[in-house]
């Protein structure tokens, strides 16, 4: 610990690698997303960015790696400013991203889609066995594995995350940016993340790394800066500050996270599935044999690798798809064929993982995407009119309740930052006051205060009685909300554990991963 | 709301800027030759509009691409590249001619009883390709521009057999009788009611679009099919009533063009206005507040170019030249959103804000 401090003093004689000068950056519609952001990154080390939904972190991030400019300011690689807005800057100066929100080409080929944009040519074709070679040798230099020959859209989350991570390492990168990289992954998955991630920097590699997981920033990270509202607002080692104090810099207040007192609940079931499978194209959506009862508030938590059949449990509930044998019933009534529209009409409401596609359409504004599905509802329609007045009154209060940070109600949906999209969705989806809520990974990319405050909402909808089946890779978020636990694997359920104070991630752990059964 | 409509209007002023511009390189070597080449530029730009006639000219030509420009724009917002439009147009104006021709007079009421049979036969070339798409998942663009052929054929054969005045020269119908006319509205032009129509059509359908709850479900359909399962909006129902709403329009388009300015219905090939609406569906980012100022926009070019025939002897070919070069332009449009072109506009600002 101590000779790393040392390293940190003598920072003073080589540059850092990455140095943020004064930038500030305000977006063309107006949103001022950074103010006189300063501060650097020394070499060979992880380094932390937190801060609360639309803080400016992706913004900071995209700066770097040249895709948006900076209003203000600029950025110093090594000591010496340079112009992040010119061609291919970011492959020039071995700088790697992985973006938020995927960037691969689901129908493209692993190998494809890593060499996209810098292929090695045989004349003026890309010469496909040389592209092969160096993606299996990335694969074996990092130790990522992955299959080069597999279609990408066709591989579970992990694994096109680890493909994410090789194309940003493909061009003799240096500083590699991973851009809330955990946030689709189990705690397995992360943990093999991280010790390949401090073996990059083994390798000499500067990593700079988002989350809003405080345990991960501290188990990962050497240092962090925090932003706030778009300005620096602390930076420390580690080592050296507390938890709350962290806590206390992104939030600029103190947060209290709870944990749920799981009931048990009696009496006539709402949800009831019997021996339901499910025949699908995609293996990873596959399910045999499932029982699951969800009595009214009741909360299910759903615990499994991803790609363990949790997409198809979600499918069958929304009606999105109709299973191969078994019967699910609603409040008595027969749902085994029910589309989504009835399902809907029963009172159902879901908060989809995924959220740019089936979440809401990017091109559309806010104001649209909160009101969409709400066919009929009298306070917003007079006929065949949208009733324009009652519903901006209406999406304000979603957005001031949700705290989602937007310009205006009247902005496109894909000028949120990917956390406040999240949080207008979720307002959408609670707003109904659903009977039967399904929250697919809920808080996913949200921050602290943003999560707890979703949290309470899904705990509301549970107590006002609606039957909630809670999905979600968050181990912690799980155990924080649900009544009953049911861990999934190879598409079946593996063990249906009652929610008590002993129950904890590591007990979990061997469950998810097929080791062991139903006890 | 407001913030999006000044930023597509910004946008479509920019596209007509850039079609100015291409519209100009086509036109200087034509225009260097003559002895004042200033006259050969000013009699395309500002002859349209020299006179009130000139200016009704312009409204004339903009007519029927305005509807089709409407149809397309429809069509498109349900995610469906259907081309039915463009023998949609083909059919109404054969629909509403035999219409006029065999039905009993309405009195006043005629033209529109011919337009609304045009109307709703012409529906028939969008909905076919749409519902080959949602049942069978043949693609609507194959499918409807195979239509297409398949349409005209079939109506030139019923044109020859059934509605050929054998007193005429060629291939045409009887004389479309008076009382089906559309009104005249300016004395020395075509232009006629019709044109009032495809100015509120264009208006209910921009209020439709976006100030209706079906209008809201149909563009969430069209840009999101995912998001529009998820909340369980009835797709296949939506998108349907989208290609019977565009064919109808388009039907409506070629009703209209055949009453307000033939005597007699004699198209024996495709009459184009359908493609035309579709440059002015791209043209208008399919918005139909949009596309009235982009079929006048069109109308005014072809107006400019008649001149050019007319007055300087220019060929008439070079206005199809023209044509061609700005639907290269509006096509190329696309260049904006191209990243290395806003990479060059944002590295533009930063060297202007250096200054
Ligand atoms: N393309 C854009 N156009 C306009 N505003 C934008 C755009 N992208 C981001 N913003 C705004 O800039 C601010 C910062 O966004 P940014 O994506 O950097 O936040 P973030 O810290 O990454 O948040 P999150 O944790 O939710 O990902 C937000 O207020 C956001 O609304
Ligand atoms: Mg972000």
């Amino acid at each position: 610990m101590t000779d790393r401090r040392d390293d940190g003093e003598r920072a003073a004689g080589p540059a850092p690698v990455v140095a943020f000068d004064h930038i500030s950056k305000t977006y063309a519609n107006g949103t001022v997303a950074l103010r006189d952001v300063s501060f650097s990154i020394p070499a060979r080390t992880i380094h932390a960015i937190c801060g609360e939904n639309g803080a400016g972190k992706s913004t900071l991030m995209k700066i770097l790696f040249g895709l948006e400019g900076p209003t203000a300011g600029q950025v110093l690689l090594d000591g010496q400013p340079v112009s992040t807005a010119t061609r291919d800057f970011a492959g020039r100066h071995g700088i790697g991203m992985v973006h938020q929100h995927f960037s691969l080409i689901p129908t493209l080929s692993v190998t494809e889609n890593i060499i996209l944009g810098h292929e090695p040519k045989k004349g003026v074709l890309i010469d496909r066995a040389a592209a092969r070679a160096k993606v299996e040798a990335l694969s074996q230099r990092y130790g990522l594995a992955v299959d080069p020959d597999a279609i990408t859209g066709r591989l579970p989350v992990a694994a096109q995350q680890k493909v994410e991570i090789l194309k940003a390492l493909s061009r003799d990168t240096r500083v590699l940016i991973l851009d809330e990289p955990t946030a689709v992954l189990s705690p397995p998955e992360i943990n093999e993340l991280f010790s390949r991630l401090r073996d990059l920097r083994d390798h000499g590699i500067t990593i700079l790394f988002i989350s809003h997981k405080l345990n991960e920033v501290r188990s990962l990270a050497e240092s962090v800066t925090v932003l706030r509202a778009g300005q620096v607002a602390g930076a420390a080692r580690l080592a050296d500050v507390p938890d709350n104090m962290i806590m206390q810099m992104v939030m600029g207040r103190p947060v209290e996270i709870t944990r749920r007192e799981p009931r048990q609940v009696t009496g006539e079931p709402l949800l009831v599935m019997s021996g339901v499978s499910l025949a699908s194209r995609d293996p990873a959506d596959r399910l045999r044999d499932i029982d699951l009862v969800i009595h009214p508030g009741e909360i299910v938590g759903v615990a499994g690798v991803d790609g363990s059949g949790q997409r198809g449990l979600v499918s069958l509930v929304t009606g999105a798809a109709r299973p191969g044998a078994g019967s699910i019933s609603f409040d008595g009534e027969d749902m085994a064929a029910a589309s989504t529209e009835r399902w809907r009409a029963r009172g159902m409401a879901h908060l989809p993982s995924d959220r740019f596609t089936q979440g809401g359409v990017p091109a559309l504004t806010l104001i649209e995407n909160a009101i969409a599905g709400t066919d009929g509802d009298r306070r917003f329609q007079r006929g065949p009119f949208l009733r324009g007045g009652a519903i901006s009154e209406a999406v304000a209060g979603m957005v001031e309740d949700y705290s989602v940070r937007a310009l205006s109600i009247g902005e496109r949906l894909d000028s949120l930052s990917g956390g406040n999209v999240q949080k207008l969705i979720a307002a959408r989806e609670l707003a109904t006051e659903p009977r039967f809520l399904i929250a697919d990974q809920p808080t996913r990319g949200i921050d602290v205060a943003a999560a707890a405050f979703i949290h309470k909402r899904i705990v509301d909808a549970a107590e006002r009685g609606a039957a909630v089946l809670l999905v979600t890779a968050d181990l912690d978020e799980l155990l924080r909300l649900s009544d009953r636990v049911v861990v999934m694997f190879g598409g079946q359920i593996t063990a249906v554990l009652a929610n008590e104070a002993h129950l904890t991630p590591e007990r979990l752990g061997p469950f998810m991963l097929g080791l062991e059964d139903m006890p | 709301m407001n913030r999006a409509f000044l930023a597509g209007l910004v946008r479509l002023a920019i596209t007509l800027a850039v079609i100015g511009a291409v519209l100009l390189a086509v036109l200087i070597p034509f225009a260097l030759p003559h002895e004042h080449p200033g006259t050969v530029i000013a009699a395309f730009l500002l002859g349209p509009l020299s006179s009130l006639r000139h200016l009704g000219n312009v409204a004339e030509y903009a007519t029927p691409i305005a509807f089709t420009g409407l149809a397309a724009t429809v069509v498109f917002r349900s995610g469906l590249f259907n081309l039915g439009i463009e023998s949609g147009v083909f059919l109404g104006g054969l629909a509403a001619t035999t219409a006029a021709l065999l039905l009993l007079s309405f009195g006043p009421f005629t033209p529109f009883v011919a337009i609304v049979v045009g109307a709703v036969v012409g529906s028939i070339s969008c909905i076919v390709p749409g519902e080959l798409r949602l049942r069978w998942e043949a693609p609507e663009m194959v499918t409807s521009l195979v239509l297409n052929f398949a349409i005209l054929y079939a109506g030139v054969f019923f044109l020859n057999y059934y509605l050929r005045d054998p007193a005429a020269g060629s291939l045409m119908s009887y004389r479309i009788p008076a009382d089906a006319k559309l009104d005249r509205l300016l004395a020395g032009t075509r232009l006629n009611s019709g044109a009032i129509v495809a100015l509120v059509a264009c208006l209910a359908g921009g209020v439709w679009l976006y100030f209706t709850r079906s209008g809201l479900n149909l563009r969430i359909v069209g840009q999101g099919p995912v998001f529009a399962s998820h909340l369980g909006l009835p797709s296949r129902r939506i998108i349907m009533q989208a290609q019977i709403v565009g064919g109808m329009i388009a039907g409506m388009a070629g009703a209209i063009q055949v009453l307000g300015l033939y005597p007699r219905f004699s198209w024996t090939q495709l009459p184009g206005l359908g493609w035309t609406g579709i440059i002015i569906a791209i043209l208008a980012r399919e918005n139909p507040f949009y596309v009235v100022p982009a079929a006048l926009f069109l109308g005014y070019l072809q107006v400019g170019g008649d001149f050019l025939a007319r007055d300087i002897g220019i060929p008439s070919e070079v206005v199809g030249l023209i044509t061609a070069a700005i639907m290269l332009a509006v096509t190329a449009t696309a260049i904006f959103q191209h990243p290395a072109v806003l990479r060059l506009i944002r590295r533009i600002r930063q060297v202007e804000a250096a200054r």
